[in-house]
């Protein structure tokens, strides 16, 4: 019954504790280091992308894998699909949930927008660790206009 | 049976490299990396070939090639076949069976397949392990029994 609730617990927690822990005394400014989260998420990302892709046949390109991660990926860990996946086809891609998990307990609308971004992170990381092992470098940042929905910007780097 | 596995990670760097038989002579470390080097070559081939322009002219047999992770028997030399796997997340798996041993010379496909997708499970275990780090070599012990387990079974 309470199983739904065990990761995002989890997650805020994680969070808590690592904005307590590397906070940056020094500067005056109320600057959040959330560098640490992304880095758990990119690990925790690679890693459960080797397991995921065991029984998925090989990928035809670079949008096969996006439809991927829009749909098993983000089923195996929210518990739901992305709601848009939007490209312009140079690398660029925006996946939009509309009922983002982490976000839907906060409010409807703009209360809290400020602390909105450290509950992002993690996922972030764990779509740039994903792609990684997948071997698709690419830069990950989410955007949140209104909760509970957020967009995530994937710029592949193409070399 | 199986003589030698490999597992060969995305930079085509040996992440572990794993036989049976005399495995404290060098010259049978030496023969194995040798294998499973000229194997690389011929995995780099198949994945190519598998991936022609994807306009829509590719006959049926390319296409199921292009979606299989299982790419059969890569070539053979007068003593050894050597058969590949390469995962989605380009890890590459290598199975080597020696074509002159009574039990080895009649291996079927099938038996292959089946002892690399196990494989891919045993790996897929290992790097959850929270010490490894990506692209080290696997030292785990028990990674190292459950894989001369499948070689050994492969009869």
């Amino acid at each position: 019954m309470a199983d739904d609730i065990i990761f995002e617990l989890l997650h805020s927690e994680i969070i808590n504790y690592s904005i307590e822990k590397f906070k940056n005394n020094d500067n005056g400014e109320k600057e959040t280091d959330l560098s640490v989260v992304e880095y758990i998420g990119f690990a925790a990302g690679y890693k459960i992308m080797e397991r995921l892709t065991r029984e998925w046949p090989r990928f035809k390109d670079e949008l096969d894998t996006m439809k991927f991660i829009c749909t098993d990926f983000w089923t195996c860990i929210y518990k739901k699909q992305i709601d848009n996946l939007r490209t312009n086809h140079q690398g660029v891609y925006v996946l939009q949930d509309n009922a983002f998990r982490f976000l839907t307990n906060f409010s409807n609308g703009h209360q809290y927008l400020e602390y909105a971004p450290r509950y992002v992170a993690y996922t972030c990381g764990l779509i740039r660790g994903g792609l990684a092992n997948l071997c698709i470098n690419s830069i990950v940042t989410a955007e949140v206009q209104s909760m509970p929905s957020c967009k995530f910007h994937i710029h592949v780097q193409r070399t | 049976m199986a003589v030698c596995v490999a597992v060969i990670g995305k930079d085509n760097s040996p992440l572990y490299i794993g036989g049976i038989g005399n495995d404290t002579s060098s010259d049978n470390e030496l023969s194995r990396q040798w294998l499973v080097h000229t194997a690389l070559d011929a995995l780099e081939e198949r994945l190519t070939t598998a991936n022609p322009n994807n306009s829509g002219t590719n006959t049926t047999t390319a296409r199921t090639d292009l979606r299989d992770l299982y790419l059969g028997l890569l070539f053979s030399t007068d003593t050894h076949k050597i058969y590949g796997y390469v995962t989605n997340t380009r890890i590459k798996l290598v199975l080597v069976t020696s074509s002159t041993s009574p039990s080895g010379s009649n291996i079927r496909d099938a038996e292959v397949r089946t002892a690399l997708r196990r494989l891919h499970a045993l790996y897929a275990d290992a790097i959850c392990n929270p010490f490894h780090l990506p692209g080290d070599q696997i030292t785990s012990p028990k990674f190292d029994k459950q894989v001369k387990n499948i070689m050994l079974n492969n009869v």
